[in-house]
């Protein structure tokens, strides 16, 4: 599902280039939820926003269920996100303006959905997190941890093959967060996979398998 | 792997929440639209009215119309010959006759102020300005006869005592509801029979910039034959000769061709000088160009300044929601996708706004029409370049904070606090 050789990445800072990842392979296989942990500074994000297909590595090879991604053009990266992935970020990041139902709404928007289609879509998976009776509130009204519940509603809409989650509890008290786990949990066990990057400890042992990563580098793969 | 494209309903109806969502932002920047666009319809509106009216008041002289008279400084008394206007009725006949090839028409002009004069109906008085004129000086002045007729060849030749009285007189002499046509006036004792009315003639714009203040209050007139006129002054010449052109192009040759005729005729006595409605248009036509060009100066920058609004409000907007756009980004949405939303917020503003400025343009406009007496030239074009400028000021200030927004990287946006 996920195959990553030798990816190598670096940031500017200022005009020094400070690596972030160097030589990374990873092997993730279809169902798998799999945490990827680390000191801050040890390149978890900048891995995951490569495995998301949000950035692009410098070098070193990455295949994503049947696509070279390295090959792919922007608007093609963009696709893939909107066909293949779902995302679930520490802040939410919800659009303020606009109800829980329409922002579980947006990925169809890009998909070109039609809007009765994507009405019942996004209310059916409000359902399926539980928010039903949230459907007309706007991310003001909600709380932490319904507002990162419609963003796992969001994530999941498109029916995608892989949910990206980046310290998805990291904003939420312990009740919350256990809340969401179990959302993920539940969502993997029907088959989707999960990548998530956390730094808790008692998330990172809900998942299958745990990637340790320490300067850039993986320390233990989870195999 | 190309997934559907988005709508363009669904562009629009983002775009509307974002701009729902800054309201008073979102207004300001329309306010701005508005006034430049409220401020070239009003130009347009206000340019063509002008130019209109004073169009039809430089017609109430008739458009190709030449005149001839002696030159004032010829009269120096160093000189031979001082006296009289160096125009006869044997030039006149002689012109009449064709001999002037771009003349079309020529009326003898008398005038009667020379001499103070009562004219009087029963006890009632006026104060009309006498002309002198031949038969063809009401179609070469435009002018509508509106009772009675025309004065005639006739009435020339045989020194008929008839007159013709503009409407100023009509309104001093008779009441309103009388027929003056046929009715016997007095004019300094003499017996003259009303056979014509004029209609009312406008010259307030022009009088007001000094234009034909030479000629009096055209409403005031009362024009008999000049032959007559000659009679009751006791003289033989015609102060001024009164040409229409073939057309407006040939003015200048007609005068040329009429003052040859009178110095050869004079064995170059005299000398002449000369006006033409072409003069006066070319002037008009000069005042009306600048007054434009200020004008559209002016709804220039008051536009520019409105599409500053909307730049400005655009980038703050682009800044403001740079973790929202990073999210759009993420969850799919192309660079296009986010350019035109971008650009359509920017195009709503400025579109709404404009409407908003046809309408304000246009009470403007209405107020200044009533305030001025400008006649109210309303014009689809002023519209539809003015619903194009405000759109096409909305995409190209709304492109760059667009653009911004859609080249941003998904990642950095994200990362945006």
């Amino acid at each position: 599902m996920i195959e990553l050789k030798e990816i190598h990445k670096s940031y500017l800072l200022g005009k020094i280039p400070i690596p972030a990842l160097r030589g990374v392979s990873l092997k993730i296989e279809k169902g798998e939820f799999v945490a990827i942990t680390g000191p801050s500074g040890s390149g978890k994000s900048t891995l995951l926003n490569i495995i998301g297909c949000l950035d692009r590595a410098d070098a070193g090879s990455y295949g994503l269920i049947e696509h070279r991604v390295d090959a792919l053009s922007d608007d093609e990266l963009a696709s893939l996100r909107n066909r293949r992935l779902g995302f679930v970020f520490q802040m939410f990041n919800l659009v303020p303006r606009i109800n829980a139902q329409r922002n579980v709404e947006l990925p169809l928007v890009y998909a070109g959905v039609s809007l009765s289609d994507r009405k019942r879509r996004a209310r059916e998976l409000l359902d399926r997190v539980g928010l039903e009776d949230r459907i007309n509130h706007s991310p003001a009204q909600l709380s932490g941890g319904q507002q990162q519940r419609v963003a796992i509603a969001r994530a999941i809409v498109n029916d995608p093959d892989i949910v990206i989650a980046d310290e998805p509890t990291g904003n939420l008290d312990s009740v919350a967060g256990k809340e969401i786990m179990e959302l993920l949990l539940r969502l993997n066990a029907k088959g989707t996979t999960i990548v998530m990057v956390t730094h808790e400890a008692w998330i990172a042992r809900q998942a299958q398998r745990i990637v340790r990563l320490r300067d850039g580098m993986i320390e233990s793969s989870g195999r | 792997m190309i997934h559907g494209a988005t709508s363009f309903f669904d562009h629009l109806v983002q775009a509307g929440w974002a701009l729902w969502d800054n309201r008073l932002r979102t207004i300001l920047s329309m306010l701005g639209i508005m006034v430049g666009i409220a401020a070239v319809v009003t130009v347009g509106t206000l340019t063509k009215g002008g130019h209109h009216m004073i169009f039809r008041e430089l017609h109430t002289f008739g458009l190709t119309s030449t005149w001839v008279f002696r030159a004032e400084e010829d009269k120096d008394p160093n000189r031979a010959v001082r006296e009289g206007s160096g125009i006869d009725n044997d030039d006149l006949e002689v012109i009449r006759s064709g001999c002037c090839p771009a003349v079309k028409r020529v009326t003898p002009m008398v005038m009667g102020w020379v001499k103070r004069m009562i004219i009087r109906f029963g006890n009632r008085y006026s104060h009309g300005q006498i002309e002198g004129v031949g038969y063809e000086y009401t179609r070469i002045n435009n002018d509508t006869v509106i009772m009675g007729r025309h004065l005639e060849r006739a009435d020339e030749l045989r020194r008929k005592p008839v007159v013709i009285i503009g409407p100023t007189v009509r309104s001093d002499l008779f009441m309103m509801h009388d027929d003056p046509v046929g009715k016997e006036i007095y004019i300094d004792g003499r017996k003259f029979v009303i056979v014509g009315v004029l209609e009312t003639k406008s010259r307030d714009f022009m009088t007001s910039i000094g234009v034909g203040a030479a000629f009096g209050d055209v409403n005031n007139r009362i024009l008999m034959p000049f032959t007559v006129l000659q009679q009751m002054l006791g003289k033989k010449e015609i102060d001024v000769l009164q040409a229409e052109a073939v057309d407006l192009g040939v003015s200048e040759l007609a005068v040329s061709q009429m003052i040859r005729v009178l110095q050869h005729r004079h064995d170059d006595h005299y000398s002449y000088k000369e006006e033409t409605m072409a003069q006066y248009i070319a002037t008009a036509n000069r005042i009306l160009q600048g007054v434009s060009v200020i004008g559209v100066v002016a709804a220039s920058v008051s536009l520019l300044v409105g599409a500053l609004g909307i730049m400005n409000m655009m980038g703050t907007s682009v800044l403001e929601r740079t973790r929202e756009i990073g999210l759009r980004k993420a969850i799919g949405a192309r660079r296009r996708d986010i350019l035109l939303q971008f650009l359509l917020e920017a195009a709503l503003i400025s579109s709404v706004g404009g409407v908003l400025g046809l309408i304000l343009g246009g009470l403007v406009s209405y107020a200044v029409t009533l305030l001025i007496g400008f006649p109210l030239m309303t014009s689809w074009m002023v519209v539809i370049i003015g619903l194009v400028v405000s759109v096409g000021v909305g995409l190209l200030s709304g492109y760059y904070p667009a653009r911004r927004a859609a080249m941003m990287h998904p990642v950095e946006a994200l990362r945006y606090e």
